[in-house]
């Protein structure tokens, strides 16, 4: 466990000095993936200070669940997220054998060498967003704490099953980086309470697809009124992740080594 | 007579090289048609989280900001299919050469990058017309009953072809100052994003403050989402500011010379540092 952190610290470091020789365009993409990922809460600002609401939901209420997602998308983005950009290129242009030769895991290598600094920037608007919804809104009792962190726990699992599932299609799907868009456009629903879905969209999301658990089921927690089927979504959650390390490992049996 | 013929000759010339340049794009990208497909999955997701949202939002009242629920639905079905219509990657293509020095290979050429970029782009949105535009646009209509019909057909026309240059241009100029700055993914992002949100295709731009508006307005961001979309519902309105449709179109014409111009500019400084070494 030890050496695996030290390993994972060196392609940190690394992949930091690397970007780190464009300094200028580093930093202004990290700016900037901090203001990309305000698009959402921007609309819903907006919506408010038009005298609109989402019913049932304050605007700070609203927020928050944002602040979790993306929160959960600022902690996977740099840390684990870059498997899925780093497996596709690899595959592309040839590269990946050398993850298949090193002496540790192939999965554990991509992520190591995934790293992905300017995504730091996701991590800062998340932690901004989520505080300052927050800071708006009634303290959670301690026991919503813990009810919370155990939820988003399974937020960044699942996040991490998105990434491997992502990955694994790179692995097939050769140089198709519009993958991240299938992604996005999926866990958009989570960005938002999930009462304004239909009855039949909210259980898909809950309970078949695991999308509210990245926003909306942690955010109720700490509003103290839990989203209804939380338990569900757990289950889901962890099924979801067995799949995804399944998928992986499938489609990394499927990896031809031709590029494309 | 002859001045004529030879003019004639000139325009017969280039148009063969935009249609060579253009089919030979066609077919290059036709290989990863699959790619381009994915439109078809996401862009209704998309707008199927606007139909829940707006929904939502219009369950207590019927108009907001002057749109109904159906005006506000159709504006982002508009803004998807001007979207993929408009769509291209000049920024990162540009830059992506003269990183790599491989932009040495076009100076040798005896047509202008510019307009050899301009073809291949025409060539993208061809193969993406039957991929992913028409499908996407027959996806509205038959499953979320989008009408995607223009109030005026020939201002909504010319004011889609005008926003289709202006995209090209602007995104031409970002990816002009790779020669100053090398790697531009930071500039080109940043740019991007306040595109989007200056150009109202996040939200319509009468959403946002009152000041906000009035600076909008002056913006020229405005005529590459924000103004087709209104053409093609046939009125134009922001800051509190009602143009009629050949004058907000004959606003995006000069905002089109000028962005022309300057791209022209640009380029003329920019070239200058070329050393075809890459980086």
């Amino acid at each position: 466990m030890k050496n695996n952190i030290r390993i994972y610290l060196v392609g940190a470091k690394t992949a930091l000095a690397s970007r780190m020789a464009y300094r200028g365009d580093f930093f202004m993409s990290m700016l900037i993936m901090l203001l990309v990922e305000m698009a959402a809460p921007v609309i819903t600002i907006l919506i408010y200070q038009n005298g609109a609401t989402f019913p049932g939901w304050n605007m700070y209420e609203a927020l928050l669940i944002q602040g979790v997602f993306l929160l959960g998308k600022g902690i996977a983005y740099p840390f684990f997220f870059g498997i899925v950009w780093n497996t596709i290129e690899r595959v592309q242009n040839g590269t990946f054998d050398l993850l298949l030769i090193k002496p540790k895991s192939v999965l554990f290598m991509a992520i190591v060498t995934g790293f992905d600094a300017e995504d730091l920037g996701k991590l800062v608007g998340g932690v901004t967003l989520f505080t300052l919804a927050l800071s708006r809104l009634p303290a959670p009792e301690p026991g919503a704490w813990l009810q919370f962190m155990v939820l988003f726990t399974i937020t960044l699992m699942v996040m991490f099953g998105y990434g491997l599932v992502l990955a694994g299609l790179g692995i097939v799907w050769i140089g198709n980086f519009r993958v991240y868009e299938i992604f996005e456009s999926i866990t958009s629903f989570g960005l938002y309470p999930t009462a304004i879905f239909s009855k039949s969209l909210q259980t898909i999301i809950t309970l078949v697809i695991p999308v509210a658990i990245l926003g909306s089921v942690p955010a109720t927690v700490l509003l103290g009124r839990p989203s209804p089927g939380t338990l569900g979504a757990v289950g889901v959650s962890l099924l979801f992740l067995l799949f995804s390390l399944g998928f992986w490992r499938w489609m990394l049996k499927k990896y031809t080594s031709v590029g494309g | 007579m002859g001045r004529r013929t030879k003019i004639g000759k000139k325009i017969g010339y280039w148009f063969g090289v935009l249609k060579a340049t253009a089919f030979s794009t066609y077919k290059e990208w036709a290989a990863y048609r699959s790619q381009m497909a994915i439109s078809i999955f996401v862009g209704p997701v998309f707008f199927l989280i606007q139909l829940f949202i707006w929904r939502a939002v219009y369950a207590t009242r019927t108009t907001l900001n002057g749109l109904t629920l159906e005006q506000m639905l159709t504006y982002y079905g508009i803004v998807a299919v001007i979207g993929y219509l408009t769509y291209d990657s000049a920024d990162w293509d540009l830059q992506w050469l003269i990183r790599n020095g491989s932009f040495l290979t076009y100076m040798l050429r005896p047509v202008s990058y510019c307009f050899l970029a301009f073809a291949q782009k025409i060539g993208h949105r061809l193969l993406a017309l039957w991929v992913e535009i028409i499908p996407v646009g027959l996806l509205f209509l038959f499953v979320f009953k989008i009408r995607l019909v223009p109030a005026e057909p020939g201002w909504a026309l010319f004011s889609l072809g005008l926003s289709f240059v202006l995209v090209f241009l602007t995104n031409y100029c970002i990816g002009i100052t790779a020669f100053w700055l090398t790697k531009t993914e930071g500039i080109r992002r940043a740019f991007l994003t306040l595109r989007n949100l200056s150009a109202g295709m996040l939200i319509p731009l009468n959403f946002f403050p009152a000041w906000m508006q009035k600076l909008l307005f002056y913006l020229p961001f405005q005529f590459i989402t924000y103004v087709p979309t209104r053409v093609f519902i046939g009125h134009y309105e922001l800051a509190g500011i009602s143009l009629s449709i050949p004058r907000v179109v004959g606003l995006q014409v000069v905002a089109t010379l000028v962005m022309l111009v300057v791209a022209r500019l640009l380029w003329a400084c920019g070239i200058k540092r070329f050393t075809g070494v890459g980086a």
